[in-house]
């Protein structure tokens, strides 16, 4: 009967470790397939601490200077705070990193060099204390901050934004965006800047959506030119007014009559009556393509968080709203980047380069790790209408409605926007490039419910040219 | 003498891994080794080196493996214990010599082991009254309703009641076993055994029962009523055991389930701990985490953050291990037990008399029990259960009794040797 126990201890036996076996095999999974998951789990505590007790690298700008610095903490040995020098003024652009509410902007976009922890070595496991990264990354923006600074003044106290770009390259040079908010002091003020009305978290430069109104003429009108629907000699006439089919009426401001004007007249004096009958002569298929050509369906890189133009349905259009179309009304709307960068189509031979924010990426030691280039993002115009627009928007600040740009001795080019909305006043918007015949700056400028303009819009795109120009 | 040079051998080699990992603990967090750490596993390796020469001069010639086995669990459970809290670190060493003393005297002691078995019901009332000391007067430590305090002495007794339950359970059965596998009753189409020889499985049950209500103590409830049920199917054979004892524990779980708030919470906590991974399911999802941050390799000794885990020395000592050594470390040690539970069901196999050969597969069935418990409770692959992890977890008292334990099996693997000679 002794055989007959030893085979009953053996059954168990195999049972027993093959339970255990089981269980390996299950751990295995936990450790080897869940491990980016449960890492990466925003409850995992384990990233947080070992980003505290690593100095973040630095965010500078394109001269060097600190926009978000990690320095030792007083209060806590072996850990590191975040200080933000220029505050609320590149707010937007830095974003904030906060144990409790996150991270926004680059240092949301970049905190995997930021942290160093996607540093190649951290795979290795234990055999990464040989090399040990003990610190960050640092990141250098192309954002110039001395014009990030006069930008965020200009603005004052109003809501709005501001992007600068530089034509030839697309680097952003400035993004200002208003209200702003302290970044080192997110946390301690979060409830107020959360529940703020006028939504200060917001970067109205990239994910504010605006109706461009008239700024959105010199689109219409490289399309009428390229289209072949207008010359630069061809003449309009405005009485004021336009009647589109039996019920619906585009009106001037003012119900001012233009007379028998050019399009470079039209547009120095920004006649809606004109740019409603070139939509209308354009018509909904080419109007279309023409939103296509200058990108508007195209996502920009997903590290500039930008929020989605918003088109109408061309297919559904009336009339009427072909007409508004025209005048950069109707239902579209855009954000204050885009127009910067349907301005640089002129500044830059009808090539719209690819806008960007971050110059590379460098180690402590200084060695570069990421570099960025100048990249052509689409040609929309020819070098030869391009042109003709860019000389038509130097009429408009020489000789019409955006003469509160003019510089002495230095040729801007420009157009002003007034653009109507459901929320009160018109946005007043700007956008052009200095010195027209060789630009170093291309500039979008809202000012949400600002009024007109030629009035409000203007005169602040003027202050950050002199700086950029000094 | 093939098997001491072995076992010299093994313990070299475990004695140096615990020697490496005190080394880059006290390195990574003081910056040098220092005489009362170094002085300890000095101290340590000429106590497992005693015991060693001790045996292997006076002619004791058991199972080569146990000792460093144990060797090199304890000193990884001392590594971790140093890395976490050094005051226990010392503590465990302490109680680890006490270990290595229990270890050698009940090697021993348990030269015969066959003349226990004539204490049967002594050495099983003493196993009960252990369990119900704590029934009626636990203590609570810790979240462990399981403590027995005596005047200045502090113990857990359930750590100790397994090894007298086992020799009863063994002494009761080897017995009896022609009688259990055969004595049958039919009920219609069922096969049971008789009621008198269920009495004892039903009195395990209910003790098991009423551990798991009043003391809210799942994993000894499952211990001790596991490992009856597993004995009596090895000593009888008859699965009907198995599968009563399965049907009984499951009918009684479920009833509890309903019944008792605190059951119901175990068990939603493992079928879905991300419901409430702040609140009932922190401690199983702060292992989770530290299981998944250590990945394959681990963050390294002393990288990991096991302090976010609550009741990491003990209980949770395993996620530690998966933090900070990887999957690596965590397979390491599965597989140690893995051998160690083979070698116990191998020296149950050759052991002389029905008695030791039962005892000794009562110890190598408890031992895979508690590991399968406590690490399949922190990785979640089963509801979480308080117990140790045999050698490796802070306690005096579970450290003392599994040295006991080992003890045991070092005797009955010697005796067949003996035998054999």
């Amino acid at each position: 009967m002794k055989n007959d126990l030893l085979a009953n201890i053996r059954r168990t036996a195999y049972v027993l470790l093959g339970l255990l076996v089981i269980l390996i095999i299950y751990i295995s999974y936990v450790q080897i397939f869940e491990q980016d998951f449960l890492k990466g789990h925003s409850l995992n505590r384990r990233n947080i601490e070992a980003a505290a007790t690593i100095p973040r690298g630095k965010i500078l700008d394109r001269n060097g200077e600190k926009l978000a610095v990690s320095l030792p903490s007083k209060d806590e040995k072996g850990r590191f705070r975040r200080e933000y020098p220029f505050g609320s003024v590149a707010a937007h652009v830095v974003g904030y990193d906060s144990v409790q509410y996150g991270k926004a902007g680059i240092e949301s976009s970049l905190n995997g060099y930021l942290s160093g922890m996607n540093s190649l070595e951290r795979s290795f496991g234990p055999l990464a204390r040989l090399f040990g990264t003990k610190t960050g990354n640092d990141v250098v923006l192309t954002i110039d901050t001395s014009l990030q600074t006069i930008a965020y003044q200009a603005l004052g106290n109003r809501r709005g934004a501001v992007v600068a770009l530089d034509p030839r390259t697309g680097a952003i040079l400035a993004m200002v965006s208003k209200p702003s908010f302290n970044p080192a002091e997110l946390s301690a003020q979060w409830d107020n800047i959360s529940s703020s009305k006028d939504a200060p978290l917001l970067n109205r430069a990239v994910q504010g959506l605006y109706p461009p109104g008239s700024i959105l003429k010199i689109m219409v009108a490289e399309a009428a030119l390229s289209e072949r629907i207008a010359t630069a000699n061809s003449f309009f006439d405005c009485t004021g007014s336009l009647s589109i089919g039996k019920d619906y009426t585009l009106s001037e401001d003012n119900h001012t009559a233009h007379g028998h004007l050019s399009l470079k007249e039209a547009l120095a004096v920004s006649c809606n009556v004109t740019f409603g009958r070139l939509a209308l002569d354009l018509g909904r298929n080419k109007m279309e393509k023409t939103f296509e050509r200058y990108g508007f369906v195209k996502p920009l890189p997903a590290d500039l968080q930008e929020s989605a133009c918003k088109l109408p349905k061309f297919n559904n259009l009336s009339d009427g709203d072909l007409a508004q179309l025209g005048i950069g009304q109707a239902s579209l709307l855009v954000t204050p980047l885009r127009m910067a960068m349907l301005a640089d189509v002129f500044a830059n031979r009808g090539v719209m380069m690819k806008p960007f924010l971050v110059q590379k990426i460098v180690m402590a030691d200084g060695s570069v790790i990421e570099q960025y280039e100048p990249e052509k993002w689409i040609s929309p115009a020819n070098e030869n209408l391009a042109n003709q627009v860019a000389a038509m928007m130097i009429e408009v600040v020489e000789d019409g409605t955006g003469s509160a740009a003019q510089i002495r001795g230095i040729k801007v080019a420009g157009k002003t926007g007034t653009a109507e909305n459901p929320h009160g006043d018109p946005h007043a918007w700007f956008i052009g490039f200095a010195p027209a015949d060789n630009p170093q700056i291309v500039l979008a400028v809202i000012v949400e419910n600002g009024g007109s303009g030629g009035g409000v819009a203007a005169p602040i795109a003027r202050k950050i040219f002199l700086q950029a120009l000094h | 003498m093939e098997a001491g040079k072995q076992e010299r051998k093994l313990l070299l080699i475990s004695g140096l891994i615990t020697g490496s990992g005190i080394l880059t603990v006290s390195f990574l967090v003081k910056g040098s080794l220092d005489h009362a750490t170094g002085g300890t596993v000095a101290g340590i390796w000429l106590a497992f080196l005693f015991v060693h020469l001790f045996l292997r001069t006076t002619g004791h010639t058991g199972d080569p493996v146990l000792l460093p086995v144990a060797s090199v669990l304890t000193g990884l459970g001392l590594t971790l214990l140093l890395r976490l809290n050094s005051d226990l670190f010392f503590l465990q060493a302490l109680w680890l010599v006490v270990g290595l003393a229990g270890f050698l005297g009940t090697v021993v002691l348990f030269q015969n082991p066959g003349r226990f078995a004539g204490y049967k019901y002594v050495l099983g009332g003493i196993g009960l009254i252990l369990l119900l000391s704590t029934i009626l007067f636990g203590v609570d430590i810790g979240g462990h309703r399981s403590w027995i305090i005596v005047g200045p002495i502090r113990f857990q007794p359930s750590e100790f009641a397994k090894l007298f339950v086992i020799l009863f359970l063994a002494a009761y059965l080897s017995e009896r076993r022609e009688v259990i596998a055969f004595a049958t009753r039919r009920y219609g189409p069922l096969v049971l055994p008789q009621p008198r020889f269920i009495a004892p499985l039903m009195a395990v049950w209910m003790l098991a029962m009423v551990m798991l209500v009043a003391q809210r103590d799942l994993g000894s409830a499952l211990l001790y009523f596991g490992i009856t049920v597993i004995m009596t199917y090895m000593a009888s054979g008859r699965f009907t055991y198995i599968a009563l004892g399965a049907f009984l524990f499951l009918s009684g779980s479920i009833l509890c389930y309903f019944l008792y708030s605190h059951v119901q919470v175990r068990v939603d906590i493992w079928l879905d701990p991300w419901k409430d991974p702040n609140g009932k399911a922190y401690q199983i999802v702060q292992s989770l985490f530290a299981l998944g941050s250590g990945g394959i390799l681990g963050t390294g000794l002393t990288y990991g953050y096991p302090k976010m885990i609550p009741e990491v020395h003990t209980d949770f000592i395993f996620a530690v291990i998966g933090e900070e050594l990887g999957f690596v470390g965590s397979a390491a040690v599965m597989l140690i037990y893995l051998l160690f539970i083979y070698r116990a069901f191998r020296i149950a196999m050759k052991a002389v008399n029905p008695f030791s050969t039962l005892v000794a597969s009562g110890l190598a069935v408890f031992l895979a029990l508690q590991v399968f418990l406590i690490v399949g409770g922190v990785t979640k692959f089963f509801p979480l259960t308080g117990i140790t992890l045999p050698w490796v977890s802070y306690g005096g008292s579970s450290m003392v009794a599994n040295f006991i334990l080992l003890g045991m099996l070092y005797a009955i693997s010697e005796v067949r040797r003996n035998h054999e000679k």
